[in-house]
């Protein structure tokens, strides 16, 4: 679900961090979709050169996936190389220093320091992560140091192998569409373009996080020294990369244990945090629904290893697991949490929280209302459960309505006098990504603003600080305040497009 | 037909009712936070029969539902009306408790303003029909047959007296509720009416039905939660499965919404964000909320 102002928030990113030239390929592929070659520099009017140029800036730095594409034409099999942009990745960059802030809590300085550069540049082989390792330092980092910090990296998943260069999609197999039912059309979900890409790109499990993978082959004595030498050298030049799925998973798990917290209390959390931890690597996305089944055994021992955990009672932990939703079954019993219905209820929240801020606490109880309504509400129903006085209620819910936060529909019944009957929704989905689009705006805005800021005060930061007194020093003070509050205002906002994008 | 508290004949409070409302429902706040900060907010339902006392809510509302009619001493035929009464009188009495609006009246009998209006009065003079006041518009005037109550649509409902929503008593009674879910940390409808009947809370009795209303309407707030009980820990006083009632704010019955992201800053109750584009007139760098926002 891109938005309108998603394509122009991601944009903005690309020629702050990139320029002009960068972001007018990036917008095309945006708006266009996957392109070949041929085609983007056709539609951009930009030379060859700089295309070429620009769609190596994007594949270095993650935003561009190159694919080759075999279709069938009249003259046999067709294949062309096509660039996908990849929205989401050119977003995570506004996330960069959540992700540094989470391996500075989980791992050591030199790890920090290794995702750090990761994320500068993009992608670094071994030998760049060692060569400019040693540039900060006296004396050359041995490989050893930096393997270590990798590997660390690796096994916890913060950082992967990147993806094949240019995986081949093939035609997608026409199935037999008479046999299949209604049932079985709606549960089918149809598979995007880029996620069969990630499916063909991404390495298996064991490779996708492996520092050597060829390592097997390595210890193998019957392969001769000249094929050993060869992965070797393979193996130096594999290029390793950040792993913004595994990091979008970790923040996702901290919304999802925060929101138990304040809707429940310390221990509901803590139990849905021994699930979330013990279940990790078995999650298979980040948008899981539901945990994975964990036995109550499991959890018990999950939660040992905190400080908290160990205090908990049996008893407790069953209590918090009725509260997350949980039947109790049998002792040996697996539980999961309905991990979405937390992050809808969290959604929910945000959103019901800019109606009471822009449209009033009448408008938020009708919203509220019809929010956990499956259906219509009729006017005169929606005052009544709200206490709003029957003649403003109309008023309140054309505003709402105006603005794309209700659906309304009008019903007309002919009886002896025709009488003509307002019904009111919530359309969730509509809804949603009408707010993720003005948040989009949102944050394009305030980083509009930081960037006015600086042009119209920037000369002060040339000033030398012991000159910074009277009148300026006021000026400077309110620069600093103005940046302080539109980039933490950012950050807070960045928290919210996750929740409504990406979790 | 519920009667407010500005009308009622057994009402022991001033003739400013609104103020004294008010005065009423400080006193009802003073008097639970007083009893929080002394008890540590302990969690009986006895403990907090301080609450009870008639003259703490002397704020008295009738309720009309169970008041019994007069009905009107002569049915039509025996009394005598003129052609146009009779015509009226049967458009009206054909509407039952829905009554009729006067123009409506005169659409449906075709008879002249003037003969209406003398029979309109004649009929109310003869005790037939009576004026009611119409919630969605008080200015219209509306005529039902003496016989009938008017329905929830003219009326408004339970909780609506003369036409208005009776908000300070809506009021008060939330306040109340939520004192009490608070102190007792999980709550019932039950639970909450049983201890409105013991402590004759207020001067007019709440059916279960009504107090089902204010606690959703609570819960539509963000004041309270709705559960089903866990039978365990907090929740063993209820058994497992029914529905119960929780304070949102851990720290104090009354808690405000959280704030998301987006409402802290001006686009997220920006009213003209869908006429602001990066270049246009309305431009984050023309943006007198922003202006307003960054003046430090």
């Amino acid at each position: 679900m891109v938005t309108q102002y998603g394509i122009k928030f991601a944009v903005h990113i690309i020629t702050n961090h990139f320029g002009n030239l960068v972001a007018k390929v990036c917008e095309c592929l945006l708006r266009r979709g996957p392109l070949t070659f041929e085609q983007l520099v056709r539609f951009t009017e930009l030379t060859k050169e700089q295309v070429k140029n620009s769609l190596l800036v994007l594949i270095q730095h993650n935003c561009v996936q190159a694919f080759i594409l075999e279709q069938e034409g009249r003259e046999g099999l067709k294949v062309n190389t096509q660039y996908l942009v990849l929205f989401d990745n050119i977003l995570h960059r506004l996330r960069f220093p959540k992700f540094l802030e989470i391996v500075s809590q989980d791992l050591d300085e030199e790890c920090v320091e290794l995702l750090e550069g990761l994320l500068r540049d993009g992608r670094l082989t071994l030998k760049q992560m060692v060569d400019r390792a040693s540039q900060r330092r006296e004396n050359a980092v041995a490989l050893d140091v930096v393997q270590g910090s990798l590997r660390k990296l690796l096994m916890i998943q913060y950082v992967e192998r990147c993806p094949a260069p240019e995986p081949v999609l093939s035609p997608p197999v026409e199935q037999d569409t008479k046999k299949r039912g209604a049932k079985s059309k709606r549960a089918e979900k149809p598979e995007t373009i880029e996620h069969r890409i990630f499916e063909a790109a991404v390495p298996a499990e064991g490779i996708r996080f492996s520092l050597t993978a060829n390592s097997e082959l390595i210890n193998n004595s019957d392969i001769s020294p000249m094929r050993v030498g060869e992965n070797v050298a393979k193996e130096d030049s594999t290029p390793f990369r950040a792993n913004f799925e595994e990091f979008i998973r970790r923040l996702r798990h901290k919304v999802l244990i925060e929101k138990v917290r304040t809707t429940h209390d310390d221990d509901a959390a803590a139990v849905l945090r021994a699930i979330l931890d013990g279940t990790r690597n078995a999650e298979k996305k980040v948008k899981m629904e539901k945990s994975v089944p964990l036995t109550l055994d499991a959890i018990f021992t999950e939660l040992q290893k905190t400080e908290n955990g160990r205090a908990m009672t049996m008893e407790r932990v069953r209590s918090s697991l009725v509260l997350l939703g949980c039947d109790l079954g049998k002792y040996n019993d697996s539980y999961t949490i309905e991990l979405k219905k937390i992050i809808d209820s969290a959604r929910d929240e945000e959103v019901e929280s800019i109606v009471l801020k822009r449209y009033g606490r009448d408008a938020y109880r009708m919203f509220r209302l019809l929010s956990r309504t499956d259906g219509f509400l009729e006017t005169d129903k929606i005052a009544e459960s709200t206490f709003v006085e029957k003649r403003d209620t109309p008023k309140i819910l054309y505003k709402l309505w105006k603005d794309d936060y209700l659906h309304m529909e009008k019903l007309v019944l002919n009886g002896a006098r025709q009488s003509k009957f307002l019904l009111w929704k919530v359309n969730k989905p509509i809804l949603l990504e009408h707010v993720l689009d003005e948040m989009h705006h949102a944050a394009l805005n305030l980083s509009l603003r930081l960037a006015y800021e600086q042009e119209k005060d920037g000369e002060l930061l040339t000033v030398p600080k012991d000159k910074i007194v009277g009148q300026l020093q006021q000026r400077y003070k309110r620069l600093r305040n103005a940046w302080l509050l539109l980039e933490s205002s950012l950050m807070k906002l960045d928290d919210a497009l996750m929740l409504f994008h990406d979790f | 037909m519920p009667l407010s508290s500005k009308s009622h004949p057994i009402s022991t409070s001033t003739s400013d009712a609104s103020s004294a409302t008010s005065k009423k429902n400080h006193r009802v706040a003073a008097a639970a936070e007083s009893y929080t900060s002394d008890n540590g907010g302990g969690s009986t339902a006895s403990s907090i029969s301080f609450l009870t006392p008639c003259q703490v809510f002397p704020l008295v509302r009738m309720q009309g539902s169970s008041l019994k009619r007069k009905r009107p001493d002569n049915v039509p035929s025996s009394v005598s009306l003129t052609d146009a009464e009779r015509v009226l009188y049967n458009v009206i009495q054909g509407k039952r408790d829905l009554g009729i609006w006067s123009k409506e009246m005169k659409e449906e009998t075709n008879l002249p303003d003037n003969v209406v209006r003398k029979a309109l009065a004649s009929l109310q003079v003869k005790k037939l029909i009576k004026e009611v006041v119409n919630c969605q518009n008080k200015a219209k005037k509306h005529y039902i047959a003496s016989e009938f109550k008017p329905s929830k649509e003219i009326t408004g409902g339970d909780w609506y007296s003369e036409g208005n929503l009776d908000k300070d008593f809506i009021e008060i009674v939330k306040d109340v509720f939520l004192k009490i879910i608070f102190i007792q940390k999980v709550a019932t409808v039950d639970g909450i009416l049983e201890w409105v009947k013991k402590n004759h809370a207020f001067h007019v009795e709440l059916t279960s039905h009504q107090i089902e209303e204010i606690l959703q309407a609570l819960v539509l707030d963000d004041q309270i939660i709705e559960m089903e009980s866990t039978g365990f820990g907090e929740f063993a006083s209820v058994p497992a499965g029914r529905v119960c009632y929780r304070c949102k704010n851990k720290r104090g019955p009354k808690g405000e919404p959280k704030i998301g992201a987006m409402a802290s800053i001006p686009c997220g109750v920006c009213p003209r964000i869908s006429s602001c584009t990066p270049d246009g007139i309305i431009s984050p760098r023309t943006c007198v909320y922003y202006q307003k926002w960054l003046d430090f």
